[in-house]
């Protein structure tokens, strides 16, 4: 398959997430606009060597993730106010009771959560979020299985203390 | 199991928010990466152009004065001029970078982004060639400013400049080590994510 092709292919399928992805990783509109155009543009000059030994899924979001890790790490000051998984699972204060009142003011919460975290641990909420498993995560941001399984695990925790005990179900 | 109550469902929230279709064709991404690598080109250019601008500015005092020890001073200048060209083009020139967020896993490229960022905050000295500059400014301002110790007023106008430079270099030492020791903590922090990888 040629280089457009395969772009066309993976912007029609994995568009919608891509959008998302770039949500998780700028607030600001406008910003976000460049981000994701940027994400794009990467991603059609890497099907240039693309060699299919990972699947197509796997490359576009690890393309994707860094892109958007090297955004988030070009904004210097921001990026040393971010925390962990870890951090944020025993940090106080982030529980926040009942469930969102609206749709949207619930999205709102959960942005704000996924924007406090470091860029790998952004990742693993992400894909989480996008319904992968343990070992697509691993393939996509390197860390074993289990570790991401830890991850999950406190992910969970943390997403159960933000979205209410009763409408939550972590599986 | 779907949850019954989709606005406590994070993956339920997450996944239906509203997207907005991404509207450009492969034609228009080509046009515009190959505009991005010309707007890359012209930024190298200019600050090639700089370089070599003050490589020529300072290379013509350097022949118009006399005395060596001023000349030497305005050579080391000169040569920062041309220095910085160089590293310019080294670091900043498209094509020279590598093709960013492409292969390696996001620890690998996470990792490999940090300690770039790590290593240009440990060498920005001499990136910058700022040993040429302070050694040449030295040599060209100090006889300056003991040739005029009978004439005080030059001297005074001398104290604003010295004042902000030692700001300057009280703030750079102290920050630059800082945002290294922070940076290096999170590199081995990576790191030890890949060491339990591997284990």
């Amino acid at each position: 398959m040629s280089q457009d092709s395969l772009y066309r292919q993976a912007a029609d399928t994995y568009g919608p997430s891509l959008d998302r992805l770039a949500r998780a990783y700028e607030l600001d509109p406008d910003a976000r606009r460049d981000l994701l155009q940027e994400i794009h543009l990467n991603l059609w000059r890497s099907f240039a060597q693309f060699d299919g030994r990972c699947s197509l899924r796997t490359w576009v979001y690890r393309i994707a993730h860094n892109v958007a890790t090297g955004h988030v790490i070009r904004q210097r000051r921001i990026r040393s106010r971010l925390v962990s998984i870890e951090n944020l699972d025993t940090m106080p204060g982030n529980d926040q009771g009942e469930g969102a009142a609206s749709q949207a003011e619930a999205l709102e919460r959960l942005s704000m959560l996924i924007q406090r975290l470091k860029p790998l641990d952004r990742q693993i909420i992400v894909s989480y979020l996008e319904d992968m498993d343990a070992s697509s995560i691993g393939e996509i941001t390197g860390l074993s299985p289990a570790n991401i399984a830890m991850k999950v695990h406190r992910i969970k925790n943390i997403l159960r203390r933000w979205f209410g005990e009763g409408g939550f179900h972590a599986e | 199991m779907p949850s019954e109550f989709p606005m406590n469902n994070p993956r339920n929230i997450w996944q239906s928010q509203p997207t907005e279709p991404f509207k450009m064709s492969t034609d228009e991404i080509r046009r515009k990466a190959q505009q991005l690598q010309r707007k890359a080109r012209l930024g190298a250019v200019s600050w090639i152009t700089i370089g070599l601008f003050l490589c020529v500015g300072f290379a013509r005092t350097f022949a118009r004065t006399h005395e060596v020890v001023p000349r030497i001073g305005w050579g080391l200048l000169s040569l920062w001029g041309i220095y910085g060209a160089y590293q310019a083009y080294k670091w900043i020139w498209p094509g020279k970078l590598p093709l960013d967020a492409t292969v390696g896993t996001s620890l690998e490229f996470y990792r490999s982004e940090l300690e770039r960022q790590r290593d240009y905050v440990q060498h920005v000295w001499r990136r910058a060639g700022l040993t040429f500059c302070f050694l040449g400014l030295a040599i060209v301002l100090v006889p300056a400013l003991i040739q005029s110790l009978g004439a005080p007023r030059l001297l005074r106008n001398a104290v604003p400049f010295s004042v902000l430079a030692a700001i300057w270099f009280a703030i750079f030492w102290p920050t630059r080590k800082r945002a290294q020791q922070k940076l290096q903590q999170e590199i081995e922090e990576l790191r030890l994510s890949g060491t339990e990888n591997r284990s």
